[in-house]
């Protein structure tokens, strides 16, 4: 507290770290400490970034990390294409294949990911529509449904879902309505049928009785929702410290999962090691309440691995609607080499 | 020959510029040589496509969507939409500012509730619009007639306001009836200030298409630019922008020429 | 027709423009307000005209309007007051438009006041293409066209140049010798007055309060001559003795708002 307070002024600060003999071996570390960022958004999923910065692992990595936040999933990999930020971590949506086909960002580890038995992605049909036999994923055939944009990844997960219950995507109608406020509002108004949100939107929707939540993504159709992602530039360049983001990253993937991703013998949600004071920290860096953040908790995996084979499936599948290039192969937009035994690799 | 005297000289000139003259090709010519110039840092490597498009993919892209004939769908569909808010929102402004205008009671009312209501962004009041109307039609011309209304309105009884008082009681000593006065003297007196207001309505009707858009909409330019925006396909991004930029001169050009016929006695 | 004044005070806010002021003009002749600027003369012709209320008192019409009169008061203003947006003869057919008249006969109306004024070759033009004088014709063209009892004339001239008011002045003063029609003729120029008026009412400073009222027992035609001179020059000191003193003094105020009305 007393050092909080001398460092509160800059002039203060000034002093102390030229009076101060024990001042030198601190500042002569963090001059060492090698220095990046990465862009990312304020919410649950992101967590492994938060726990590695509050947690130290990317200083102990040799690494000064500064947290560049964003509102829109958008901007992320493009701060990375610009050069704003040299890592960025975010859900995956076809304008990501888009940049990554021209020689935008590459994927180089597991974020999030829909998850059987963790209720992350919410299918909600209106009550109407339920009333009228909407009562699971097979019955979105021909429905209307509620998007953000096109490309987006409530798009892929109705695809993915088409594909699961071998319905044609070509036979729901797609809303696109930009937002989850405008989604939400549609959908309360009977403008659509169904929509996907995550469980955070979903729940309190739910409760108010507009509607009903008819089963979760991660229990029909798994897949990878978002990634960490970086410049290739920074792999040619700057590989070590790639390296040493990626080890810190992991690391508090693998805690995160430990803490939060736990099941009992009845597959009931449990609380891991080190649960609270883990939440503490991810709902410091959201800037909301830890009961609030515990309801978004998404899976996780807990060494960074990815699921390849639904991103080369997400690539296809935005190709065969015509809204990734067909010249950008799926293959090049992961680097696999970064974390080991990723997974569902195509053959 | 007489000397000339001591100290004779020319008085210099010092009446250099700030003047505006007309030059008729400047625009055309700045241009075309920005886009060259954008081309050949293209060509040149100077700029990544990852970051802008060459001028050329624009084009490729609008030959593109010509092709697929879906150019005239987008267009059609966004004029549509314009046309529609725009002349409603022109009505209901003209209406409610010429009341404002010309009654103390209604300018009493509705000048603080105008500039409370002027300003609200009208995406803010999408998930609104979405409640009361539903994604069809109604919600998207709505955003744009409340996006034309408060200027026109405001442009209306400004204008109103800008008409000579000396005109009317010129009217009133001839003995003119209400109506006349208002149908003679203050409506032509407000014109130029409302065709003012309409230059200025006309770009936030443009400005609002893509707001307007944001709501299910499958065609429209709006639309268009938005899902090549979240594609981050550049190119054709550019390519409605483009689209945009040529209403806007398209429709900048028409009201100049209609402001020049009804204002001739200027 | 008679125009009387009776009695007429006007207050703006806590000030008071006219202070009593009672007058009436009779049939057939030309009575010139002068006085300093801000005395409330164009108060006083606003309120004769009923385009302003007074605070006081009552302004009385005697006698019936001539036939075919169609607005007995009637303003020619000092800026003209010309709609831009219409032709000279638009602007002169402006005040028959709203009564019934045969579409002939209101063009024959405004032929004819065009004809009168000199401005039969301008009818299409648009008020920006002409003269200040010019203007002022379509003015006195408008006014003449609806017949008037009564010309209620606000320093009709005192927007032009010195050459333009003289002719103007002239060509005016020829067509009341044809035409005889009352007028109240407002100035700060006493020549004006000494030119035009039968009757010379002189108003003070503000409060503007009658002080006398001077016949120039001259008819009009007969004041340029050489013969007249001594008489009109004894007038001109007559009146600037009157108006002399409370110009200085005017002159030396300071302009407190809403003190702007002429």
């Amino acid at each position: 507290m007393r050092r909080r307070v001398l460092l509160g002024s800059l002039p203060a600060a000034a002093a102390y770290s030229v009076l101060s003999p024990l001042a030198l071996p601190r500042a002569a570390r963090a001059q060492a400490a090698t220095k990046t960022t990465v862009g990312l958004l304020r919410l649950a999923s992101s967590a492994p970034v938060f726990i590695a910065q509050e947690k130290g692992y990317f200083r102990e990595a040799g690494l000064d990390v500064e947290l560049k936040i964003f509102t829109a999933a958008a901007q992320v990999p493009n701060a990375v294409v610009s050069g704003d930020a040299e890592f960025g971590v975010t859900g995956l949506t076809a304008g990501f294949y888009n940049l990554s086909g021209r020689g935008g960002p590459v994927i180089i580890a597991a974020q999030s990911r829909d998850e059987k038995g963790f209720q992350l992605s919410a299918i909600m049909a209106t009550r109407a529509a339920y009333d009228a036999g909407l009562r699971s994923a097979a019955d979105l055939r021909g429905k209307r449904i509620a998007n953000t944009t096109a490309g987006s990844t409530f798009h892929y997960m109705i695809g993915r879902l088409a594909q699961a219950k071998n319905f044609p995507l070509s036979s729901v109608t797609l809303v696109n309505l930009q937002t989850l406020p405008n989604m939400a509002s549609a959908f309360k108004g009977g403008q659509v049928d169904a929509m996907i949100v995550p469980a955070t939107v979903a729940r309190p929707i739910e409760a108010e009785g507009a509607g009903r939540i008819i089963g979760w993504v991660g229990d029909e159709a798994p897949w990878q929702l978002g990634a960490l992602f970086t410049a290739p530039r920074m792999i040619a360049e700057k590989r070590p410290t790639v390296e040493r983001f990626v080890r810190a990253y992991v690391r508090a993937c693998g805690e995160y999962h430990a803490a939060f991703n736990q099941r009992d013998a009845a597959g009931n949600a449990t609380k891991g090691p080190g649960y609270d004071a883990l939440l503490g920290i991810v709902a410091k860096a959201m800037q909301q309440p830890p009961e609030r953040v515990a309801g978004s908790l998404a899976y996780i995996d807990p060494q960074g691995r990815l699921d390849v084979g639904d991103v080369h499936n997400q690539v296809r599948l935005w190709q065969s609607l015509g809204l990734v290039a067909a010249n950008v192969n799926p293959a090049s937009t992961i680097d696999l080499g970064f974390v080991q035994g990723h997974f569902n690799l195509p053959r | 020959m007489a000397e000339p005297p001591r100290g004779e000289r020319a008085v210099p000139f010092r009446g250099h510029g700030f003047v505006l003259a007309r030059r008729r090709f400047a625009a055309p010519l700045f241009f075309f040589g920005m886009i060259a110039l954008w081309q050949v840092a293209c060509d040149r490597g100077w700029i990544s496509p990852l970051f802008l498009p060459s001028p050329y993919a624009v084009l490729l892209a609008f030959r593109e969507l010509i092709e697929a004939g879906t150019l005239a769908r987008h267009l059609g569909e966004s004029l549509f939409r314009m046309g529609l808010g725009w002349l409603f929102g022109t009505i209901a402004g003209l209406f409610v500012g010429f009341l404002m205008g010309i009654f103390s009671l209604s300018r009493a009312i509705g000048q603080p509730v105008v500039s409370a209501l002027f300003p609200i962004p009208k995406i803010a009041l999408l998930p609104l619009l979405i409640l009361w109307l539903g994604i069809g039609e109604a919600s998207k011309v709505t955003t744009i007639v409340l996006g034309v209304f408060f200027p026109t309105a405001i442009a209306t009884y400004s204008a109103i306001d800008n008409v000579p008082r000396n005109l009317i009681r010129m009217a009133q000593s001839f003995g003119l009836p209400w109506n006349a006065v208002l149908r003679k003297i203050v409506l032509p007196g407000a014109l130029p200030g409302i065709l003012a207001g309409f230059r200025i309505s006309v770009s936030i009707a443009l400005l609002l298409l893509t707001a307007a858009e944001m709501v299910g909409a499958e065609y429209g330019i709006g639309a268009f630019i938005l899902t090549a925006g979240n594609l981050m396909l550049t190119d054709q991004l550019l390519a409605g922008v483009v689209m945009l930029s040529a209403l806007g001169l398209g429709f900048g050009t028409l009201l100049a020429r209609l402001e020049r016929w009804l204002l001739r006695w200027r | 027709m008679e125009l009387a004044a009776e009695g007429i005070t006007h207050r703006y806010g806590g000030l008071t423009a006219l202070d009593a002021v009672s007058l009436t003009v009779r049939e057939g002749e030309i009575l010139a307000l002068i006085g300093p600027s801000g005395c409330g003369k164009s108060t006083l012709l606003g309120i004769l005209g009923g385009i302003l209320a007074p605070s006081e008192g009552r302004v009385l019409l005697r006698g019936e309007p001539p036939a075919g009169c169609l607005n007995p008061l009637t303003y020619i203003f000092q800026d003209f007051a010309l709609l831009p947006w219409r032709t000279v003869a638009g602007n002169v057919a402006l005040p028959l438009e709203h009564h019934r008249l045969a579409r002939a006969e209101r063009e024959a109306l405004v032929a004819n006041a065009l004809a009168r004024t000199g401005l039969s070759d301008f009818s299409d033009a648009y008020p920006k293409q002409l003269s200040g004088g010019m203007r002022q014709r379509v003015g006195i063209a408008r006014a003449l066209a609806v017949r008037p009892a009564i010309l209620l004339m606000d320093e009709p001239l005192s927007a032009l140049d010195a050459q333009t008011r003289d002719l103007l002045m002239e060509d005016f003063l020829a067509l009341w010798l044809r035409e005889r029609v009352t007028a109240v003729y407002v100035t700060h120029n006493l020549a004006e007055a000494l030119r035009l008026a039968d009757r010379v009412a002189v108003l003070s400073r503000r409060p503007g309060r009658l002080r006398e009222i001077v016949t120039i027992p001259l008819p009009q035609d007969r004041r340029a001559g050489p013969e007249a001179a001594a008489e009109m020059a004894r007038l001109h000191d007559r009146l600037w003795q009157l108006i002399r003193s409370e110009a200085e003094a005017a002159e030396r105020e300071i302009l407190a708002p809403g003190a702007l009305h002429g």
